[in-house]
């Protein structure tokens, strides 16, 4: 090979011919293709229009496999040809007119029964007038939809003119494009391949031709507006989970009870710890524990939150709120880790517990709010519980995130010596799993003081309640100051939380 | 005392959920490694390894990547369990152990060397050292003592209260070598010990751990990628490929006598000078040629080409060599010498 050519020199790298392979890839209209990729390839960049791509759009990406060029072009015409179609058969004033016509006899109606001579004629001829005017509106309104027409018209062809043309300039790109991935993937559609032009098709024509019926007809046919379903499917499946929900709570109650009697005690106990205790106690072990944990800065803003709470009154309400999560917090880790653990020992348990996190994090709070009314009625404790089912994911996931990551060289060698499971546990796993697993507990922190005005719904008090009245009478400056008293709460125990392990990680 | 400290006898370990079923098959119809995989989609890690080490010896498994050496290291103190054979340390058959007695072995037998050091990144370099004798259950003031004392051997006074992260490589591994002294284990484990060190650092290591073990005798299964170093630190080697030992021999045998051409590449390139000894280039002394080599110099039977060649150069006679009493048994030319050094073409 070039055994008498300079080497190294990469200008002197000979040319290469393509024309198979890409003949191989088109398939059909080899030659015109051949000539069109080498110009892109040659880097000559001129946008060249590509006719099949400009008049048949989608079709065109259809039948050569370009997908996701066809389903860009579906819409957009679809969209042209909506304003187009709306401009030629829609009958744009329609519903104006109707309701023109509606409020023409409501005032022909209140005129009639004036002049039989009520006591409120008055009245009555004041709206009559009224609605009048309203239906002489509403008549010019409909005139000017229908005048609107036209523009729909234009705007539409204009449209359709400027989304072929783009498809038509595009084309070729992306056609190319296509070609060196199947170069790579030969899974990669290629070729003229009639199939995908049928299936093209008639995904177009259904798409086409139902949107378009909807679009020009003022009332189209109801079965394609709504599902075509009784409401009794709907009214018979919520009996039955209403039933059952009845049925659990009835069977569950002792049970339920227990749960809310020892969830009451431990929180009864912090409550009594953050109210009853004499503020200026609180607000100085707050102070020693920013400090020590997380530095003078973070001292001098948790003094300035206490302030804050303490001056504007809120706080008693910032205790009840604090004592709140701090017991939906103790059983979130309380559970959370020991679940995180399972999960990293066995995939079987992460992989039945992973969907459960899911929803337990993408679910809104007010749907699981049902269930936790049912079965624990109102006040704090279901108010905690809602708390715990929002907050609790972060833990389990991190600390089974952390010990997974543990290297497993260390932990190998710490076998090879002879440790047990909990030798393993207690002095490589858990210490080397550490961060993740303090960032988890101070998400479920944080997560838990976002629930608290939604677990006020539900008779949780503190904070949240404060904000709860304000939005029922619009009372904005209260809510703001309560709201703002939230995020104090917030930013303390993250900076603190944060602050001890990031020293931690700093040494 | 025992003669034999490690003996594998037999030792398949096949990997894939159908494990059992292919070791079967392998019993019955002799299946090849792609055979194998193709049929019960399982793969041979070992493949019926058996050896003996030697109380006190340096046993060195030389192999590639992937020659199935790090798995089975891990058999010896079973850190992965074999799917057929027979693994017997200081005269125990490490399958019959209950787990308590696993880990007691595990814990006062055998201490174990790893590639990429595997030190607990939390913890002092003193606690790392000690970490093996927490385990046991030694209280701290002991714990300190011994990994004091066994820092000091791998010649890192003064390093107790720094952090892994904070040593070089070089420094770590010694780190590494001195945990698995610290429970004074009968056998180490050293799987590539030096491997992902630079080659200047990786001989120096090479030379302590050589003086080490002069000093300690203690039983060592040491692997490595590397024949010069296996010829460098081992009492005998194993040359290993795809889960196979393809030969066992001292340095010197596998030098001059490769087993296959698999073993004759690796070993073309090893200088022979120091590794060959004058009985084995000589040619034996036929009946009463005495009178022939009156002039020459008598050389002793086990040196090595090196000193044959110093005393070759002094004089235009062929060597005599001698065995132990003196008596001369062999006769080395000049031209025999040079082709020794070649690697006996």
């Amino acid at each position: 090979m070039g055994a008498n050519r300079t080497q190294g020199a990469t200008s002197d790298a000979p040319a290469i011919d393509l024309t198979h392979s890409i003949a191989e890839f088109v398939g059909v209209r080899a030659s015109f293709y051949v000539v069109r990729f080498n110009l892109l390839l040659a880097g000559q960049n001129r946008w060249r229009v590509n006719c099949a791509a400009l008049i048949f759009g989608p079709l065109w990406a259809a039948a050569r496999g370009l997908w996701a060029f066809f389903y860009l072009f579906v819409i957009l015409e679809l969209v042209a040809w909506v304003q187009i179609g709306r401009g030629l058969w829609g009958d744009l004033g329609a519903d104006k007119l109707s309701e023109a016509a509606r409020l023409q006899a409501k005032a022909d109606q209140l005129m009639a029964e004036a002049t039989r001579g009520d006591v409120s004629a008055q009245l009555l001829l004041e709206s009559a007038a009224n609605l009048s005017h309203a239906a002489e509106n509403a008549r010019i309104a409909a005139e000017a939809a229908a005048d609107g027409a036209t523009t729909y018209l234009l705007v539409g062809l204009l449209l359709l003119g400027l989304f072929k043309l783009m498809a038509g300039l595009w084309a070729d790109r992306v056609y190319e494009r296509q070609y060196t991935q199947w170069r790579v993937n030969k899974r990669v559609p290629s070729g003229f391949d009639l199939y995908r032009l049928a299936s093209g098709c008639a995904l177009l024509l259904f798409a086409f031709s139902l949107t378009l019926y909807r679009f020009t007809f003022s009332q189209p046919d109801e079965r394609i507006m709504a599902v075509p379903v009784p409401s009794a499917y709907h009214t018979r499946t919520a009996n039955l989970l209403e039933e059952y929900f009845d049925r659990t709570a009835a069977a569950g109650a002792g049970l339920f009870d227990s749960i809310t009697g020892a969830t009451e005690t431990v929180l009864n106990a912090i409550e009594a710890v953050f109210v009853d205790t004499p503020w200026p106690v609180i607000a100085v072990f707050f102070l020693l524990a920013a400090w020590r944990f997380a530095g003078g800065r973070v001292a001098i803003f948790t003094g300035a939150a206490l302030t804050y709470m303490g001056f504007l009154g809120l706080w008693e309400k910032s205790m009840l709120t604090l004592a709140l999560v701090s017991s939906a917090a103790i059983f979130c880790v309380l559970m959370g880790i020991p679940l995180g653990i399972w999960c990293a020992r066995s995939k079987r348990v992460y992989a039945v517990v992973q969907p459960v996190l899911d929803l337990m994090q993408t679910m809104p709070a007010f749907v699981y709010l049902i269930p936790i009314i049912a079965f624990f009625g109102t006040g704090k404790v279901p108010g905690i519980l809602a708390t715990i089912v929002f907050s609790m994911p972060p833990v389990i996931r991190l600390t089974a995130l952390g010990l997974n990551q543990v290297p497993k060289d260390v932990v190998e060698a710490a076998r090879a010596f002879g440790a047990t499971q909990w030798q393993l546990m207690k002095g490589i796993e858990l210490p080397l799993a550490a961060p993740a697993i303090m960032t988890g507990v101070n998400q479920t922190i944080l997560m838990c003081l976002s629930m608290v005005v939604i677990a006020s719904l539900i008779g949780a008090r503190g904070l949240g309640q404060e904000v709860l009245v304000a939005l029922q009478f619009v009372a904005k400056g209260q809510g703001i100051l309560a709201g703002l008293a939230i995020l104090c709460c917030a930013m303390v125990l993250d900076r603190i939380v944060q602050g001890r392990f990031r020293r931690e990680e700093g040494t | 005392m025992r003669d034999i400290a490690i003996k594998l006898e037999g030792v398949w370990k096949i990997f894939g959920e159908r494990a059992e079923n292919a070791m079967a098959a392998v019993a019955e119809e002799g299946l090849t490694k792609s055979e194998v995989l193709a049929r019960f989609g399982a793969v041979i890690g070992i493949a019926d390894v058996s050896f003996d080490v030697r109380q006190g010896e340096i046993f060195c498994i030389m192999g590639l990547s992937g020659s199935g050496k790090s798995t089975l290291i891990r058999h010896i103190n079973r850190l992965i369990e074999p799917t057929a054979g027979r693994v017997e340390v200081l005269g125990q058959d490490v399958m019959r152990l209950s787990e308590p007695e696993l880990r007691a072995m595990r814990s006062e037998k055998i201490g174990m060397v790893f590639q990429h050091m595997a030190l607990l990144p939390h913890r002092s370099v003193r606690d790392n050292v000690a970490y093996p004798l927490e385990i046991r259950g030694e209280p701290k003031g002991r714990r300190w003592e011994i990994s004091q004392y066994v820092l000091s051997l791998v010649g890192l006074d003064g390093f107790e209260d720094r952090f892994p992260s904070e040593l070089s490589g070089g420094m770590q591994q010694r780190v590494g070598l001195a945990r698995a002294l610290a429970s004074d284990p009968e056998v180490l484990l050293m799987d590539e010990p030096f491997s992902a060190l630079d080659p200047l650092i990786r001989r120096q290591l090479q030379d302590q751990f050589v003086t080490l073990s002069e000093q300690l005798h203690k039983t060592t299964l040491f692997i490595t990628h590397d024949l010069d170093e296996a010829i460098r630190l081992g009492t005998r080697i194993a040359i290993m490929k795809d889960g196979r030992i393809v030969q066992i021999g001292t340095p010197e045998e596998i030098v001059t006598n490769p087993a296959d051409d698999y073993v004759r590449d690796f070993v073309q390139d090893i200088s022979k000078l120091k590794l060959v000894f004058a009985h084995t280039i000589m040619e034996p002394l036929q009946g009463d040629a005495v009178e022939k080599f009156a002039q020459s110099p008598r050389v002793s039977e086990d040196s090595d080409l090196d000193h044959l060649v110093d005393v070759a150069i002094t004089t235009p006679h062929p060597l005599v060599i001698t065995d132990a009493e003196g008596k001369d048994i062999g006769v080395v030319s000049k031209d025999r010498l040079l082709r020794g050094i070649q690697g006996g073409k």
